[in-house]
């Protein structure tokens, strides 16, 4: 090998090894066998199902990656939600019905072509009964399997269900039905990425597994005769575990370098008590892949329920009332096109505006800004 | 065919013969436990005799209805050692393990234990 060979041989490995994480990337660090899982994995998340291979007969989307599609597998999308629940407030200790025997609070919007030749449907009607409904975006799934691996001790050590400090914000924890700690979904209910995942398969797409083995109904209605030819399960076990794989192993948007006003901001936020509820750095606690554990993600999250005021409350959800939501992880935000839950906001400064409750300082704070720390706050913001 | 080979043929069949004459187990009255399912306490029917419990995996819900015959045994074990409890003392909300069975979606409860509660506080799962 010449001298300029081994040379340029150097260049590449240094090069490689400093090339910027890019958005849709797999961690860094992970083994030759877990990085074959991640390539493998987007293959099924890349899928696009059929009604003769499963989909359906009600769906959301064909696939995983017809939603978390921009600007890379994984990504954001623009396709919004139908989400409903029934709200007891006058029932002690359980107020919330989240439409189970419906099958869960989530509304499809498509049908196949034989449930709509049996039933005349367009989309799965809503209930009687229904109290409210509300609209969900399709956020980015960046860095999930780093939150999936923070303790629960961790998150809870961030909980004052009663204010206890007197600051005026709680930070409550949700728990799924078994009573596992809840993390993902707006409300904080699912208490872990693979069961996030297993679950949308039936959810979103209609394809059963062996971790969901039964197709949902109609409203709470069986499905027609002949509407669902594929046999059960429609997706095997190998498919689960290497999809999951994949969005574990999806590392966090890498923050951009921040200018000096973007700097400035970072204090703005802090100052404002933003970090308060949007924890900048959470700690992963002991993971069997090594790219996972003892890492610091900054997520910008608790993790945690806050009371986000009468304005933007919608479903209740487990433990969560309808003004009850997770503090929104922040990493990736540049990406993101619309703000909140629901979407309606159409810019940071926007959705900081629609804050209330336990945020209504912050946002008066906010408020009160100067222009130019107000511009500093977004440029930071527009960094994560 | 020699001796030898006449002997192993004897062996073979002998037990294979001496089983088909056995008479056959009755049915049991109680089919055996097949699921467990762990999820929270939706409804309970104390005049009927059944319990909903809401479970699933992710957003994919589902409730399970359980008969719960007089036989069944259910124990609080939420805290310390596990108490014999009656089906009335069971709330909505409660976190359960049962233990069930029975032919399609007529599920028989044979054993619940409550574990839990769905509660915000801060303490580790139940």
């Amino acid at each position: 090998m010449t001298r300029r060979a081994i040379v340029f041989a150097l260049a590449l490995v240094t090069t490689g090894a400093c090339r910027r994480l890019e958005p849709g990337d797999p961690l860094p660090g992970l083994s030759a066998a877990e990085r074959a899982r991640f390539d493998s994995g987007r293959v099924v998340f890349d899928s696009t199902f059929t009604p003769p291979i499963g989909l359906g007969p009600l769906f959301n989307a064909s696939g995983c990656a017809e939603c978390h599609e921009e600007p890379f597998s994984g990504g954001i999308g623009d396709e919004v939600e139908r989400h409903a629940a029934v709200f007891h407030p006058e029932r002690p200790g359980f107020p919330c019905d989240a439409l189970a025997a419906q099958g869960g609070p989530v509304f499809q919007d498509s049908v196949t072509p034989a449930l709509r030749a049996a039933l005349g449907i367009d989309k799965e009607d809503l209930p009687p009964g229904v109290t409210t409904i509300a609209r969900r975006t399709t956020p980015d799934v960046l860095g999930f399997g780093l939150l999936d691996a923070v303790s629960d001790s961790a998150i809870l050590a961030n909980a004052d269900p009663d204010d206890g400090n007197g600051d005026g914000i709680s930070g409550r924890p949700n728990r799924f039905f078994d009573g596992r700690l809840g993390r993902f979904g707006r409300k904080a209910l699912v208490p872990s990425l693979r069961d996030f995942n297993d679950g949308a398969f039936q959810i979103e797409s209609g394809i059963t597994s062996p971790s969901v083995p039964n197709e949902g109904t109609v409203a709470g209605q069986p499905l027609p005769d002949g509407t669902d030819p594929a046999p059960d399960p429609e997706l095997n076990a190998r498919a689960l575990v290497l999809n999951d794989a994949f969005v574990r192993l999806l590392a966090p948007a890498a923050p951009l370098k921040q200018s000096r006003e973007a700097r400035e901001g970072r204090d703005v936020f802090t100052q404002a008590g933003c970090a308060d509820c949007h924890v900048p750095v959470l700690r992963t606690s002991d993971s069997p892949i090594g790219a996972l554990r003892g890492k610091d993600v900054a997520a910008y999250t608790d993790l945690l329920l806050h009371d986000m005021g009468a304005e933007l409350a919608d479903i209740c959800f487990g433990l969560a009332t309808p003004s009850e939501f997770r503090t929104e992880p922040l990493m990736g935000l540049r990406f993101s096109t619309q703000f909140l839950h629901d979407g309606r906001a159409t810019t940071p400064e926007e959705a900081i505006e629609l804050h209330g409750g336990e945020a209504t300082r912050s946002r008066d704070l906010f408020r009160a800004l100067q222009p130019g720390q107000r511009a500093a706050l977004v440029a930071f913001l527009r960094t994560l | 065919m020699n001796r030898f080979k006449l002997l192993c043929l004897a062996l073979f069949i002998a037990p294979v013969a001496v089983a088909a004459q056995q008479p056959t187990a009755p049915p049991t009255a109680v089919p055996a436990p097949h699921d467990t399912v762990r999820g929270a306490i939706r409804a309970v029917d104390v005049r009927a005799r059944t319990v909903d419990v809401t479970s699933g995996v992710g957003y994919a819900l589902r409730v399970v209805r359980l008969q719960v015959p007089a036989s069944t045994q259910i124990t609080d074990q939420a805290d310390g050692p596990p108490d014999r409890i009656g089906l009335s003392e069971l709330k909505l909300g409660d976190v359960v393990r049962a233990v069930f069975g029975g032919p399609g979606t007529q599920f028989v409860a044979y054993t619940i234990e409550r574990v839990g509660r769905m509660e915000t506080g801060v303490e580790s799962t139940p």
